[in-house]
Parts: structure tokens; sequence; C-alpha cells
């Protein structure tokens, strides 16, 4: 069964040889075949998995190609923060940006981001992480955080389902990850509606 | 059945292992590398009895297939394009001689080139060798041409190209995957002699190749009728018609939604032979059209009349380069905009592309892991021979002492042992002398060091050769070499064959085996080495860095590790970040002194010696001091 009620999502995943960008986008994919999306994913191998920039691009009900076009994407998820600026041309206007970073991005990106509506939303996942006993899972903290902002149209669930599928050795670990990044990125949405608008 | 994601890699090896190919073979390369490790995993899955080969070169690759082929069984071989330079020598052969179970041959071309040194079009080498070519855009179709290529093998006889590119080898996306299939029969094929084929002489060779035209006249003209033709959005109207195969095809159709325009596209699956006539009603239609293909001009190459055609022949697509989404969203934007088409402007913000060059961001370049044995051995052959020294090397992750300037030379596979040799006799005539030290790795060296260190002993070269042997094909993901105790499959090896004693049956004199870890030791015998290249009665000096690539095999590091710190004397002098350049070596952003970043650091203690001030020490004498 194929479901096409979900729209189009464009995602740009990127950082560096090692931190995980090929399992983050499998466990995007998989959980999104396992709904029934249409997915088209390019992904990086080879002389740059030695510590160079890494990236996917994800399409979910989108085209065939497997590259996004500069200034089409909606979404990026970005495990190092010079790599979201580095990537950051590939966003469309109105996207937004989930980070991996104690304290944002760089400033001076901010008038750009402004005049172009690009929300950013940043989560120190490496510190959650090392605080869970394994900096390798990095990758899976940031998955929960874009969960909690519900930007995938992906439930939690579903991406819980996925993990447990893999069966992997690192399950539990993983799942205690995407609860982390889950739980974190929940907090945060709470306290921004906390504030008094204006 | 159900539905997996599969890279396109992976959806070629499951056509393989479902349209009952009996061998398959391969040598590692990117984009190439995971073809045989899916049939691997198919094969078991499917429970399919298939023989899988990691074999010691392209060439040898091809050749194991082919012999398969001529009993009558089914057979494929992959590769990445430059692999296909190595096993072209058999292609042509093949072409001609044909074939009797299906052959396919896969190479993958790498556009860009992203992992290679050239970014040749395997379709041109094929429309020289005179074989026929499928040319996919999707892991699915790439699945299914598999199977045609297979089909049209055996009813032509012929070797049959199946030709993904880098963006598709790499694709992701879902198949249905039915594992309830059961083995096929033992096959009945037996190897029966035949020799107007396969011992064609010269004189029958005339008529072979008159043959092999014949053939390819009647694949034009299947293919006109081929399902991998077709016309997409004929209904669309307008003065410009595409024409566009592999990945561009899909690029060209993103790019189309983009600019907002629809033109009727007509998609080539079958670049060679072109079904030309096919292909000219298409052109016909329209005051303009562009052709969209990667690498080069293979489809716009053959079209007779190309009076309006426009593609990388008149520079309307550039002539080297990926034709990634900008570029082809720019090349249509162009042609559009000429015929009076209205477009939508680019989605690119142009101020954002151009701030974000103006930040001067960190570049990652690849860089040898932290503890690898490579780093340490190019090291001590810094130290021990300084800047002015000759350094030939080879292709494998050991190309990346380049960054340590310990790479001087690279051309294809074993070439850094035969440039060793030019070097030493163009030296020689010019009074030039420099000392020359080449390396290459063992997967490399058993691939095509072989002849050249036969060529260099032989003829009283004198250089000094580090074979840096890390027990694996390192670089693509760490393939078996025949220097391993196991196969393809996982299973055991019957024989592995020894490096030094290969290096010896060279007739190499001075051979020294020795762990690149023991620096100073290593350094030793690496002034050793060149004492004896340049002594009276020298020649070849090869000295073997033995020890297993730390991501491949951890265990000798994590048995004796050996934790450094960085103490507080350290000025930020970058003599270890630079010139050691292991990557958990991180120069503080302030310029004040290094770190270790110990979430990638593997305690190997080999940066001990590259801080020369003695700042960078083990951890327990720190804490006993
Ligand atoms: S993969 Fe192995 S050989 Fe390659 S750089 Fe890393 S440690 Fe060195
Ligand atoms: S001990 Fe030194 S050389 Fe080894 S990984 Fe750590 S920083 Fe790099």
């Amino acid at each position: 069964m194929t479901s096409t009620s979900t729209p189009e999502l464009k995602i740009v995943i990127a950082g560096i040889g090692g931190q995980g960008i090929v399992f983050l986008t499998r466990l995007i994919s998989q959980t999104a075949v396992n709904l029934g999306y249409r997915v088209v994913v390019s992904e990086t191998h080879g002389m740059s998995q030695r510590g160079g920039a890494v990236f996917s691009h994800l399409k979910v009900n989108g085209s065939d190609a497997p590259l996004i076009q500069r200034g089409s994407a909606d979404l990026m998820i970005a495990l190092d923060a010079n790599e979201a600026l580095q990537n950051m041309d590939y966003m469309r206007r109105g996207g937004t940006v989930f980070v991996n970073s104690k304290d944002g991005l760089r400033p001076e990106i901010a008038p750009h981001l402004e005049r172009l509506n690009i929300r950013v939303a940043s989560l120190p996942a490496s510190a959650i992480a090392v605080e869970l006993g394994s900096a390798a899972a990095t990758n899976i903290v940031m998955a929960g955080f874009v969960a909690a902002y519900d930007a995938l149209n992906l439930p939690l669930e579903n991406m819980i389902e996925t993990i447990k599928q893999a069966a992997s050795k690192g399950a539990e670990r993983n799942l205690k990850a995407l609860e982390a990044g889950f739980q974190a990125g929940q907090r945060q949405i709470e306290s921004a509606q906390k504030i008094p608008s204006e | 059945m159900n539905s997996q994601l599969l890279t396109g890699n992976e959806a070629i090896a499951l056509g393989i292992v479902e349209q009952g190919c009996r061998v398959a073979t391969a040598y590692p390369g990117t984009p190439s590398s995971e073809i045989l490790a899916g049939v691997v995993k198919y094969k078991k899955r499917l429970n399919r009895d298939v023989y899988t080969e990691w074999s010691v070169n392209e060439k040898v690759a091809f050749e194991v297939a082919l012999a398969a082929s001529w009993t009558g069984l089914r057979a494929a071989v992959a590769m990445k394009q430059v692999g296909l330079n190595v096993a072209s020598d058999p292609l042509f052969s093949a072409a001609y001689t044909g074939v009797k179970g299906g052959f396919v041959v896969i190479p993958a071309d790498d556009p860009g080139p992203h992992s290679s040194q050239t970014e040749q079009d395997s379709r041109l080498l094929a429309l020289t060798a005179k074989v026929p070519v499928f040319d996919p855009s999707t892991p699915a179709e790439a699945r299914e041409m598999v199977k045609d290529a297979f089909e049209l093998s055996e009813w032509f006889r012929i070797p049959v190209i199946v030709r993904p590119t880098t963006r598709l080898c790499h694709a992701v996306s879902p198949s249905d995957v039915d594992e309830s299939s059961t083995s096929g029969e033992a096959p009945s094929a037996k190897f029966q002699k035949d020799p107007t084929h396969w011992t064609a002489t010269p004189k029958l060779r005339y008529k072979l190749h008159t043959e092999l035209n014949q053939k390819l006249t009647d694949i034009a003209a299947e293919f006109s009728n081929s399902k991998h033709n077709y016309i997409a959005d004929a209904e669309a109207g307008g003065g410009v018609g595409i024409v566009a195969s592999g990945v561009a095809f899909l690029t060209a159709q993103q790019a189309l939604t983009e600019l907002g325009v629809r033109v009727p596209m007509l998609k080539i699956g079958t670049p060679y032979p072109l079904p030309t006539s096919y292909v000219e009603s298409f052109c016909a239609l329209f005051q303009t059209v562009i052709v969209l293909e990667e690498p080069d001009a293979c489809i716009e190459l053959q079209i007779p009349n190309r009076d309006q055609v426009r593609g990388r022949l008149d520079g309307s697509v550039p002539n080297a380069g990926e034709l990634t989404p900008e570029v082809m969203f720019s090349i249509l934007h162009k042609v559009f905009s000429e015929a009076g088409i209205q477009v939508n402007a680019s989605p690119e913000d142009g101020e954002l592309s151009a701030f974000i060059k103006t930040l001067s961001l960190p570049v990652r370049r690849p860089r040898l892991c932290p503890g690898c044995s490579h780093r340490s051995a190019f090291y001590s052959m810094k130290r021990t021979f300084g800047p002015r020294a000759i350094y030939p090397g080879d292709i494998g992750c050991y190309t990346l002492g380049t960054n340590l300037r310990a790479v001087d030379t690279f051309v294809d596979m074993g070439a850094s042992i035969t440039m060793a040799n030019g070097f030493f006799q163009a030296n020689r005539l010019a009074g030039d002398e420099r000392a020359i030290v080449a390396s290459i790795g063992d997967s490399t060296f058993l691939h095509s060091g072989i002849p050249p260190l036969i060529n260099a002993v032989h003829t009283g070269a004198r250089f000094v050769l580090l074979i840096l042997d890390n027990h694996t094909t390192a670089m693509t993901g760490f393939q078996p070499t025949p220097a391993n105790d196991y196969l393809a499959d996982g299973s055991e090896a019957p024989r592995k064959v020894s490096i030094p004693d290969l290096v010896r049956a060279c007739g190499v004199e001075y051979l020294k085996v020795t762990d690149p870890y023991e620096q100073e030791d290593f350094t030793e015998i690496l002034k050793e080495a060149q004492a004896y290249a340049q002594s009276p009665e020298g020649g070849v000096a090869v000295i073997i860095a033995d020890r297993p690539c730390v991501l491949y095999d951890p265990s000798p590091v994590v048995e004796e590790p050996l934790p450094v710190i960085v103490t507080d004397e350290c000025d930020g002098c970058r003599f270890c970040t630079e010139v050691f350049e292991c990557p958990a070596l991180i120069l503080r952003p302030d310029g004040s002194r290094v770190d270790i970043d110990y979430k990638i650091c593997i305690d190997c203690g080999q940066c001990i010696d590259a801080c020369y001030k003695g700042f960078i020490v083990p951890k327990v004498a720190e804490v006993a001091a």
C-alpha cells in the first residue's frame, strides 16, 4: 500500500564521516517506507567517509532524482554546526533546520535566515548522548529531537518500531537516545510556548 | 514478498542473483563495491548456489566470469569504470568471440569525479569495443535491466554492459524482495570446444568481426522497440525536446518541475547501439533538442544529423563534471530562455550562497583515520628522507598521504612501482641522486604491483618500496585480498598467498617485514634499506609495513593501549597537527595549544614522537610525575 497522504518533503542530512549519517538516514527512510510513503535517498560512500563532509538527501513522496536542488529543501538535520552552515543554501524559504549544537549557529547568518524565514532549532545532542554513555548515539538523539517537532510526519512510535525491527545490538541504546532527544525537544517546545507573546 | 530499502548496488546484486547467475566476480572500487557484497547477501537469503569471488584484479575477474559463460552458465562481473580499463583487453576480445551463457558486465561510472582518477564514460569504451549497453536511472530499473541484459546476451551471444553511475549506485529506494525463492536446478551446462569461436585465428576473427557488426545492427533494431526507450510527457508542446538517459533523466525531470515547464522527453535506456531512426524521428519534431547524459557524449555522438541538437559536443552542456541539479537547472534555463519559453528563476538564494562562502568554514577533507598505521609509516618516511626525496604513491587510503606530503604522484593501480622505476632511470641520466621511496598497499600490490616489481628488479632500478600491508582492502570497505584467509562469502580460503614470498620470488634481495608502530626501528630499517639501494650491489629494497587497519581490526591497539595527553607546555606550534595530522589532535580556535579529542582518539600513542619538544606524553607517565 502506497500512501501519498503526506506532503512532499525534501530533507538534507549533513555531518562528518563517522557521525552515523547513513544510519540516521536509514532510520528515517525505513520509517517512511513502513508508513507506505515513496522514498528516494542519495547517500555518500567511499573516500569522504574518512572524516570528510558527509551528507544524505532524502525525498519523501517527491521526485525520483537522487539529489535535492539548492534552494528547495524543506528540512535539514545537521550533526555538526559548520556543516549546517555549509549546506544552508539547500534550504528553501520558510524551511527548518535542526542542528546539533550547544549554542545554535554563528550569529552572522541570522539576518539571512530571518530574511528567508528559515527557522533553526538547536540541541546539544552530543552532550546528551555522552550523558547516556554513548557519544556514537548523537545521530539518534537528533532523530528524537526532530520527531518532537513533528517535522517529518513520522510519529515517534513508528521510529521506535523501526529500531526494534532492525533488531541490532545497539537497539536498546538507540531507543534510549531516541527517547532522550524526543523529551529534550518537547521541553524546548513547551518552554517556548510559556514565553508570553509580546 | 516484502518491500525493502535497497541501494542501486543492492538492486543490481538482487537482479544478478534472481536471474540465475551462477558465477559473479568483482574487484572493489567506489562506487561499485557493494555489488558483489550484495550478491553474497542475496545468494544466502534466496538460497541460490552462486560462486562469488573478489578477484585479484578486474582483468582476472572478467576472465573468470567469461569462462563460466563459455560453459553455458550465466555470469556477471562488476568493477568501477577505471577497472574496465584493466579488463578492456578481454572485453574487446570477448565481443568478437561472443559468449554462451548470459554474460553481464557492470562498470560503475563516476561523474564528478567523486572518487576516481578520471570521469571516463564506460559507454564510450563499450562503443569502441562494440558491446551493447543498458543505462539505468533508478535502482528498480537497474534490477530490471540486469534481467534484460542476461536475455539479450543469450539471444545474441554477446557480452552486455549495464552501466550505473555513482548517484544511482548510492541511491536508495524501496524494492519488492521475494525471499521465498529456492535454489534453481543444478546446471547442466558443460564446456564444449568450438575452434571457430574460442580459439579463432586472425582470419576467423575477421569473420567474427563482421558477425559482430551484424549483431549490433540487429540489436539496434531490437532496441528501437525496447521498453527502456520511451517518450515521457509526449503531449506537452513547444519547440524544445529533451533526450536524456541515466540519472540525468531524473535530474532533468526535477529541473523541469522547478522551471515550471513541460516538454516531451525521450528517455534512452539503451545508449549503444543507439536506435538512431527512432531517435531521429523524435528530434525531427523540434526546433531544438538538448541531449542530457553522463559523464560524456555517447547518445549525442551517435545522432547522425545534429543540426538542431545541442549537448556536450556544442558546449551547451559543460564537457566536464557532474550534471548536478543546479547545473541541470542552469543548462535548461538557458535553452528555454533562448527559445523564448517563460521559465521560473532559480530557487537558490544567491545572496545566501555568496555569504556562506565568506564564512571561511573549515573544509573537511578526507584524512587517514586516528591511529592509522599508514600515518606512522609516512611520518617515519618523511623524517628519514625529508622533503626533497621523491615519493611515488598509489591508489588506496594511503593516497591520503598527500596530506602529509608523503605522496608525490599517483597515476593508476600499481603505478607507484613503475613510476619509481622510471624516476630512477631519468634521474640517473640527469645525475639527480635524490632518494626515491614508493608506497603501495597490499591489495593494490597484488592487483597490479607484481609485474612492475619484476621489471624494476630485472632492469636494475634502485629505490625503496614500502608495501603498506594493513591486511585488507580498507578504502572500499574491507574486502579480502589473496593474502587473507577468507573468501568473498566469508568461507575459509583454501590457501593464502604470502606477500613476502611473492616479493622474494620477484628477485628482491633486500626485504624486511616490520611494524610501522615501532617508529624507531622502522626508521632504522628505512635508512638501512636506502643504504642497500645505493650500495654497489644494491637494487630495489622492499619494506613490508605490517599492521592491520585500525578500523578493520582494532584488537592490537585495544589490547595494548597507550593513552596520551598533551601537557600544559604545548605552545600551539602546529607541528603535530600539520606534519602528523591525526584527526584527534585539535588546535584550539585561538591557536594557543593542541588538545586531544578523546571521542575519536584510539589511544594508539603514535603521536608521542610527533611533538619534537616532548609535550605529548603517555598518560601514566604524567600521573607518576
Ligand atoms: S580505514 Fe584503515 S587504512 Fe584506511 S585510513 Fe582508516 S585506519 Fe587507515
Ligand atoms: S593517541 Fe595520538 S595518534 Fe593515536 S589516535 Fe590519539 S591523538 Fe591520534
